[in-house]
């Protein structure tokens, strides 16, 4: 009887988290296939592809796709040169003012993005960034620089010290070391960072709106005037598409995700 | 030049080179954001000058200080705004919500996963993890259309029989099921991660020294997993008080999250200050949560919290 | 009789890891269960602390079947081959946590730490966690937190594993006279052989989930009952030969036994002690001195009787100064036979 409770109370719950998590996603996939649909009807009455066609065919949307493909490598390849050597310096080396570095990194989370957006515009007027390729990707890598260096900073903690001393004692130099021992090791957890940067390129709206319009409109921005100004099914269609690239990558490394390389990073040693 | 001052100075020089190496993300951090975040205080308080220039030719109804010393009537103003205090309270209490809504699951999905190795398991915390992978547009568009009136759940619930259920859609408690929905993830990996790492022999101890099962979870597993904890309930609270994309999507007109206020008095209302004003308020609120982290790292780097 | 267990098995992951296996353990004694590793000992001490519920089969303490009873019911206590203490409580609050459990009174618990830590010498450190004292002292504590609740049966999982040579033998004489003095019935896993035979009052040498020989200790290096046991406890010099009634031939060796005849004849599994080998300048079988080791107290040659290799422990001035390479001659004062794997008893 009490077990019968327990295993009705865990499917129940299962179940429950099922349609939290999955509901709202199906609900709105069914959408970008429907022709008619009126409430209460649990299916819509009519199926069709047309608005695969309104989206595709837009130019628009189509440049906007095509700008955030651009976007989201080139943030992360900046946000790379600028944090991996820090992330490696952070695990092997002890400094002055390492913990105070490593915390205000954490800061950039405190403060809401709007109001930094609100000021930030007066300094990229002076730089002369404003509305430019520069400056939106200033603002895409400034929401990666965390994870770009937490998480990989972790992940080259967790390299056991003894497998670079026995690669220098086979005559490895330090660069040598590095690349042949350290960096192959700590790569899974680099991987797993490098698509939360591109992923947070990928999701960032509101900076590049405030920065990049008109110019450059990337697909979350798009989204947003879909949803206002387009049908349903649109927006539906489009959404669908703005989520394959991130389910793949994040598919390809969800076994370092689970496995706790993210966890890590976010526990400062 | 004796031994000792020889490894003297090879240290300081892989100090100062660790040091030289770590400080590019903290340099563009200080410029890019330390900088806009003084000048944004600055500007609350009348200094109009510098970076905020171009801001403050472009705004209205501004507070600007005569002399040198700050004027606080930016802070007056939107401080008695009645309407400011009520999307405080709001955000505020959606926080609080989803803080707790948000550990509460993920430590039932990491204690379940945790004991049970069967397929079930597997299945819930592969589920919690699935909000990751959607940018979080998305997320708030769809949640906003399956709780919306003509969405799902009002749908189920009229062919149940129950014709006027509420829609939780353009309500703050749509809000906050987006608020935990875009949060839970982060919560369950790290709260998994964190009981993982204790061992089984721990619990088996406990068990030996006469504690039931949930006694051993108690005394071993939670105390162990505080650090995790802290910092998801920090990272849930401050990425929930700063959001902006979820309860811009899903929330009403007003009373909505000072993250949407934010937005509202910059673009349409095209007052700059007072949305600067609101943001200085949510990362006052926002420091005093990272003040947590901070202290509970301190403390387990210092304390004996690892094995 | 203390602990008992009747026909105990169990299945994991589809493979017998415990088969159909009795022991006996009289109250006051320490036996240990010695094995190499994937014998089943710790399973079957984990079996008799109620973290694994057998498939089929028994365990009885006091004559009581505590079969189905929770770990935190049982009147055992464990010490866990890491130690397995709390990291996040002082060395008091990990022994006192039983206690509270018990829902003792404050004062008493307070005392009852006192004296436990006294007993294993460890007062100085109440208030330490577990992460600022050293790994012998770690051992000493989960000893301690195991012996506070006055548990029937003490169950120690390789405890002594994790510790450098020199502690271990210090540690395991604590462990030994600490035993004593509180009388408690104790079950030691380990797979360390001198571990085993210099603690306990009985060893079960375990091979495949099932006891080979349960005895005291002089028994089981003396007499080992099966070819396994002889070839896992101690050195032994294990020979195919053929068995005539004053003497064993290997090959063309005839290696002549003395003192009491064998009694049998034929092949057999020959198995002699190192130190029941007797090397002398003229008398027995001729052999080679490939290796001279000295031992300290005494000195290990290795001979070779044409391809076969025999181990001699000899001392002083019986041998230990032949040079490598020299011819030695040899006899045998004791051996054990076995067909079948088992001891031929005489």
């Amino acid at each position: 009887m009490g077990a019968w409770a327990r295993r009705a109370g865990v499917a129940l719950f299962v179940l429950a988290m099922l349609l939290f998590v999955i509901g709202p996603l199906a609900w709105l996939s069914l959408r970008a296939f429907a022709q008619t649909w009126e409430y209460p009807r649990l299916l819509p009455r009519e199926w069709t592809l047309h608005w695969w066609e309104t989206v595709l065919e837009d130019a628009q949307l189509g440049g906007a796709i095509r700008l955030s493909f651009v976007f989201a490598p080139v943030t992360v390849l900046v946000s790379s040169v600028i944090c991996l050597p820090a992330a490696y310096a952070f695990a092997r080396h002890d400094f002055p003012g390492r913990r105070v570095m490593l915390l205000s990194l954490f800061a950039t989370n405190a403060f809401p993005k709007m109001g930094l957006f609100i000021t930030i515009a007066g300094l990229f007027y002076s730089l002369k960034i404003m509305g430019t390729f520069v400056g939106v990707v200033v603002v895409h890598v400034l929401g990666t620089l965390v994870v770009m260096t937490w998480i990989p900073a972790a992940a080259f903690a967790a390299v056991p010290r003894s497998l670079e001393e026995a690669a220098r004692d086979a005559g490895a130099g330090p660069i040598r070391t590095f690349f042949s021992v350290t960096f192959p090791i700590a790569a899974p957890g680099i991987l797993v960072a490098m698509i939360m940067a591109f992923l947070a390129s990928f999701d960032e709206a509101q900076g590049t709106f405030l920065v990049g319009t008109p110019t450059y409109i990337t697909m979350p921005t798009e989204m947003y005037t879909l949803v206002l100004n387009y049908p349903e099914q649109a927006a539906a269609v489009f959404s669908i598409m703005l989520s394959v690239p991130s389910v793949v990558l994040m598919l390809l490394v969800r076994k370092h995700v689970m496995g706790g390389r993210l966890a890590e990073g976010f526990q400062l040693r | 030049m004796t031994a000792v001052a020889q490894r003297v100075r090879t240290r300081n020089r892989t100090r100062l080179r660790g040091f030289l190496l770590a400080l590019p993300p903290v340099l563009v951090i200080a410029f890019f954001i330390g900088l806009p975040v003084i000048a944004a205080i600055a500007y609350t308080f009348g200094y109009s000058g510098g970076i905020n220039s171009v801001v403050a030719a472009l705004a209205q109804k501004q507070h600007l200080v005569d002399g040198a010393a700050p004027t606080f009537d930016a802070y007056r103003e939107v401080l008695g705004d009645s309407s400011f205090r009520t999307d405080l309270l709001v955000t505020v209490i959606v926080t609080i919500v989803t803080v707790v809504l948000v550990m509460v699951l993920s430590w039932a999905i990491a204690l379940y996963a945790r004991f049970s190795r069967g397929v079930l398991a597997k299945l819930v915390t592969a589920l919690a993890v699935v909000p990751m992978f959607i940018p979080v547009v998305i997320a708030s568009y769809a949640i906003l259309t399956f709780y919306s009136t003509d969405g799902f759940t009002r749908t189920l619930f009229h062919l149940l029989g129950w014709e006027d259920s509420p829609a939780l859609a353009y309500k703050m408690t749509g809000v906050t099921v987006g608020q935990v929905w875009t949060h839970l993830p982060f919560g369950v990996l790290l709260i998994s991660s964190g009981l993982s790492s204790v061992p089984d022999t721990l619990i088996d101890a406990a068990r030996d020294a006469g504690a039931s099962m949930s006694r051993a979870v108690r005394a071993v597993m939670i105390p162990m997993a505080a650090l995790p904890t802290i910092i998801v309930a920090t990272f849930t609270g401050i990425g929930v008080l700063g959001s902006f994309t979820v309860p811009y999507l899903i929330g009403p007109n007003a009373p909505n999250m000072l993250g949407v206020s934010m937005a509202q008095y910059y673009q349409s209302f095209n007052q700059a200050q007072q949305a600067v004003v609101m943001a200085v308020v949510v990362f006052v609120l926002a420091a005093g949560i990272g003040y947590f982290y901070v202290r509970a790292n301190a403390k387990s780097a210092r304390g004996s919290g690892r094995l | 009789m203390s602990l008992r267990i009747e026909a105990v098995s169990k299945v994991l992951g589809g493979r017998t890891i415990v088969d159909s296996l009795d022991l006996e353990v009289e109250t006051g004694q320490l036996a240990s269960l010695l094995g190499p590793s994937g014998c089943g000992k710790t399973t079957t001490l984990r079996m008799i602390g109620g973290f694994l519920r057998p498939d089929a089969g028994q365990v009885l303490i006091d004559g009581q079947d505590v079969t189905a009873i929770a770990p935190e019911r049982r009147p055992t206590a464990m010490v866990f081959q890491n130690y397995a203490l709390w990291p996040h409580m002082t060395v008091f609050k990990n022994i006192a946590f039983g206690l509270k459990l018990r829902r003792m009174p404050r004062d008493e618990i307070r005392s009852r730490v006192e004296d436990v830590l006294r007993t294993v010498n460890l007062l100085h450190h109440i208030d330490s966690h577990p992460g600022q004292i050293s790994g012998g002292e770690q051992q000493r504590v989960a000893l301690a937190r195991a012996l506070v609740l006055e548990p029937k049966v003490l169950l120690l999982d390789e405890p002594l594993s994790n510790l450098d040579a020199k502690l271990r033998e210090r540690v395991r004489d604590d462990i030994r006279e600490i035993q004593q003095r509180v009388g408690i019935t104790t079950v030691l896993v380990t797979h360390d052989q001198d571990e085993a035979l210099s603690i306990s009052d009985k060893v079960a040498v375990m091979t495949g989930g099932r006891i080979d020989q349960y005895d005291p200790p002089s028994t089981i290096y003396r007499a080992p009952r099966t070819r396994f046991v002889a070839d896992f406890v101690g050195t032994m010099n294990l020979l195919r030969a053929t068995v005539h009634d004053d003497h064993v031939a290997t090959g063309d060796v005839k290696i002549p036994v003395r003192g009491a005849a064998l009694g049998v004849e034929g092949e057999w599994d020959v198995g002699v002690r190192p130190e029941d080998v007797r090397v002398s300048p003229s008398e027995g079988a001729p052999a080679q001195v490939a290796r001279v080791i000295p031992r300290g107290h005494y000195t290990e040659l290795v001979l070779m009787l044409g391809e076969q290799r025999l181990r001699a422990f000899v001392g002083p001035g019986s041998g230990d100064d032949l040079p490598e390479g020299a011819t030695a001659h040899i006899e045998i004062s004791r051996a054990l036979l076995y067909r079948e794997g088992l001891l031929h008893q005489a």
